[in-house]
């Protein structure tokens, strides 16, 4: 046998293959980005130092896939092993070779015809475990496509899309199973958190995130409100493999501006869940909003970090929620440690001991309007943060905008949105922007970055003390990680929606931001 | 909210509010002869409409309606108003529809918006919703729209409008400047007393495309006009001439929003000139000069 065959043959096995410890361990090769988030933990930096602070003003376009879909485009792509997979409105699914961006395999999903969708077909990526990906459709179904041919394998209904069910994130990858959430929070549906098994497609457990009779926490919802009361999960969680459990944030309940017909704390919406990854059972909630009014979604990313808390070392989660306050978290059991605001807000006077906010009178919607910060949108969203280990510093996009809320009288048909009422612009002010960098130890910011607009970008950071992200005018920006400082910037043509990621082949880095319906590659001259 | 694409808010209209606007060939009903001065004005003051508006509204309490009212705040109220009774876009209580007064061209306006303006389609509402949706407005307009008369001459208004200078910024038709809004269609999308306020209190309303910018160059030069885009890095300015100013923002040293309006205040005409003017003004629906317009603006 030729021995360049055998050779080939010898490395198959192991090129593609993305087993659960790899991705456990996927901090150590950062030439990858094996998750939506990169790693478990949602931390998104990634130790790779070619494209640093000295020659980022060299970082020039190496190449342009075009997905064929134009609008907003909110994928992160996988990265393995010199591949790039990633998703686009409409189902669809690539591959792609990272060093020249030419394209390996084109996947749609075949939606059956006619179907009405709740929150239309965007696509947020795909999750890989061993030879497959893993899509969730905007029907709500999950799809196993072989990564190799970009065949589907199976397809798996998580809920009815009769039902209004949706799904726009990517799937998280956890031992042998997938895990999913839907989207639909604005129509009445109740909430989920699914697994499946990676093989067969069969369910392997359901968490339903509004508690029904006989279940606690049930009794946090006035009469029948709990059938439609929302808690969407339309993010994608994180995974700490030493505890076991599963991180997921959940959305607002339903109707979302109307509280009245949902009298209660309505857990488990506008929470964080931890739950074990084997069975799906639930270890702790904490509740960042009771009883929400204002569409403030928990789906911001749950990351993961082991800080020094206060002289000893804890795992804690932090995030940066849509109500503009920073939470920490310990992981282990769900203690509130602290949050601190990060935006403009004028609807609590703080937290007590327990972390339940203390609301500021008059903050429901009225007839007449109630003008509030956040606005619905919230100051944060689903847009990814970052970490640096070096500077220790937490990096993530704020909207600084706000709304004012007018109640109406909800009316719950099948099918049909569930707002119960209506906000608009606080039209008389302008929004604005800003890419914060702020220490989860305290919540102190230590820089900010001034944008026109408020973004929808997430950001990334790298060992060569950068920090990337996107605004909504479209510039990709390079940032010191340490002082804020700009060092590269470039019109994209159209509003970031999404996450830049890095990775590396055959020893060069390149940086890869998709805007539009093109996805953009970047690098620097290589090393003479 | 999921961040998918969520109709129900339109994201989009907000958008194209910042475009420039082409107005289609006006669809718009016949102007009155030019000796018989008129445009249609409610027959209910403001005022006395926000009174009457709940008892109405609970008399009717039909389920459609309020469907239609549910979908109408979501959907429409960001440019038509939470009443319907106009803001950015027309008022569709008490003035005329110039896209039809039918039910059937109401329901083929909401699904096919209006081509070159910022009404866009509704293509994913069912056929229920759009019933309930024209339900609804039915329901509101129920006070009766009937032709009075505008005092003035509107001939007399139009060498008004042309002795006062009004072409230097504005367009009507094929004729005039784009650096103020473009006019065309103006007695059809504004109510009398906006262009009242318009004239002799200019500052009253200013849409953001028309903002006026005063920019102070590194190099200690300074640079006025209306802002035609902004983002982080950049600045688009249109000068008086017609001229886009580009303008990065590392070169400016001063940026200042301009409180009041790019427009002088017309607040010395006569009362008489002033009725001409405003009823000059009132009959500029579209039709009156057949041509297509092709200047971007109608605010």
């Amino acid at each position: 046998m030729n021995r360049w065959l055998l050779a080939g043959l010898l490395t198959l096995p192991l090129t593609a293959q993305v087993t659960f410890e790899r991705i456990v361990n996927a901090s150590k090769e950062p030439q990858n980005w094996l998750t939506y988030w990169g790693d478990y933990g949602a931390v998104r930096h990634r130790a790779l130092n070619q494209i640093n602070t000295a020659n980022v003003k060299d970082l020039h376009l190496e190449w342009v896939f075009q997905t064929g879909q134009a609008g907003i485009s909110e994928t992160v792509p996988l990265v393995v092993d010199g591949i790039l997979y990633l998703t686009s409105s409409e189902g669809y699914a690539f591959a792609v070779d990272g060093r020249s961006g030419r394209q390996i395999w084109t996947y749609k999903y075949a939606m059956p015809p006619n179907t009405k969708l709740c929150c239309g077909t965007i696509s947020r990526g795909l999750a890989m475990l061993g030879d497959r990906l893993y899509m969730v459709t905007p029907d709500a179904q999950l799809v196993s496509i072989d990564a190799k041919t970009g065949k589907q394998i199976w397809n798996s209904e998580i809920a009815p899309v009769a039902k209004s069910y949706g799904g726009t994130l990517a799937p998280l990858a956890v031992k042998d199973k997938i895990i999913v959430g839907v989207s639909g929070g604005e129509y009445g549906i109740r909430g989920l958190i699914d697994a499946f098994d990676a093989k067969t497609g069969q369910r392997a457990w359901r968490f339903w995130t509004v508690p029904g009779p006989g279940e606690p926490g049930h009794e946090t919802w006035a009469g029948d409100s709990w059938k439609s009361g929302g808690g969407p999960t339309w993010m994608t969680g994180t995974y700490d493999p030493e505890l076991n459990l599963i991180y997921w944030g959940v959305g607002n309940p339903g109707p979302d501006l109307a509280g009245d017909v949902r009298k209660g704390d309505n857990l488990y919406t506008c929470s964080l869940v931890a739950l074990d990854a084997d069975t799906g059972k639930l270890k702790w909630h904490y509740q960042f909003t009771p009883h929400d009014t204002h569409d403030w979604d928990a789906n911001e990313t749950p990351m993961l970090l082991d800080l020094d808390w206060k002289g000893q070392k804890r795992k804690v989660v932090v995030q940066a929620n849509r109500n503009g306050f920073f939470y920490v978290l310990d992981r282990t059991n769900g203690e509130f440690l602290m949050a601190k605001a990060f935006a403009r807000q004028n609807w609590a006077k703080g937290m007590d001991a327990k972390g339940r906010p203390i609301k500021l009178p008059n903050i429901e919607p009225t007839e007449a309007g109630t003008r509030l910060c956040p606005g619905l949108a919230g100051a944060a969203n689903w847009m990814a943060p970052s970490y640096n280990p070096a500077t220790g510093w937490f990096y993530f996009p704020v909207r600084e905008q706000c709304d004012v809320y007018y109640s109406q009288p909800p009316v719950y048909i099948e099918g049909k949105s569930y707002w119960g009422s209506v906000s608009r612009a606080a039209s008389d002010e302008r929004e604005w922007g800003l890419l914060k960098a702020l220490d989860p130890r305290t919540g102190e910011t230590k820089w900010d970055f001034r944008y026109f607009r408020a973004p929808w970008g997430g950001t990334m950071s790298t060992s060569g003390g950068l920090i990337f992200s996107g605004d909504e005018d479209g510039y990709f920006m390079a940032f010191d990680a340490k002082n804020g400082k700009l060092l590269w910037k470039l019109n994209t043509g159209t509003s970031i929606k999404t996450a830049p990621i890095t990775y590396s082949i055959d020893g060069r880095q390149y940086v890869t931001m998709p805007s539009g319906g093109v996805v953009l590659t970047f690098t620097v001259p290589s090393a003479k | 909210m999921h961040g998918g694409n969520s109709r129900h808010l339109v994201p989009d209209v907000q958008h194209a509010l910042f475009q420039p606007l082409v107005a289609q060939m006006a669809l718009g009903i016949p102007i009155a002869p030019p000796d018989t001065p008129t445009i249609m004005e409610p027959i209910l003051s403001v005022k006395f409409f926000f009174l009457l508006l709940p008892l109405t509204l609970y008399a009717q309490t039909d389920a459609g309606i309020s469907h239609g009212r549910a979908l109408f705040r979501t959907n429409c109220a960001f440019c038509h108003g939470l009443t319907a009774e106009g803001g950015r876009g027309p008022n569709l209580v008490s003035a005329p529809l110039h896209h039809g007064e039918s039910d059937e061209d109401l329901r083929n306006t909401i699904r096919q918006g209006v081509p070159g303006t910022t009404m866009p389609s509704f293509e994913n509402f069912s056929d229920d919703e759009v019933r309930s949706l024209v339900d609804y407005l039915r329901s509101v307009s129920r006070a009766t729209v009937k032709r009075t008369t505008v005092l003035g001459d509107p001939q007399t208004g139009r060498q008004i409008y042309t002795k006062s200078g009004c072409p230097a910024c504005h367009r009507i038709g094929r004729e005039g400047s784009v650096f103020g809004p473009d006019l065309s269609r103006i007695g059809a999308s504004r109510p009398l007393e906006y262009l009242r306020e318009s004239v002799v209190h200019p500052s009253a309303d200013i849409p953001p495309e028309f903002e006026g910018v005063t920019a102070v160059l590194k190099n200690g030069k300074r640079v006025h006009g209306v802002r035609v885009n902004e983002d982080t890095f950049t600045l688009q300015l249109r000068d008086p001439s017609q001229r886009v100013i580009s303008l990065m923002k590392d070169e400016v040293q001063q940026l200042t929003y301009d409180k009041q309006s790019l427009m002088p205040a017309y607040d010395r005409l006569s009362p008489a000139d002033l009725q001409n003017l405003l009823a000059y003004l009132a009959s500029i629906t579209g039709t009156a000069h057949g041509a297509v317009k092709e200047a971007e603006g109608i605010r």
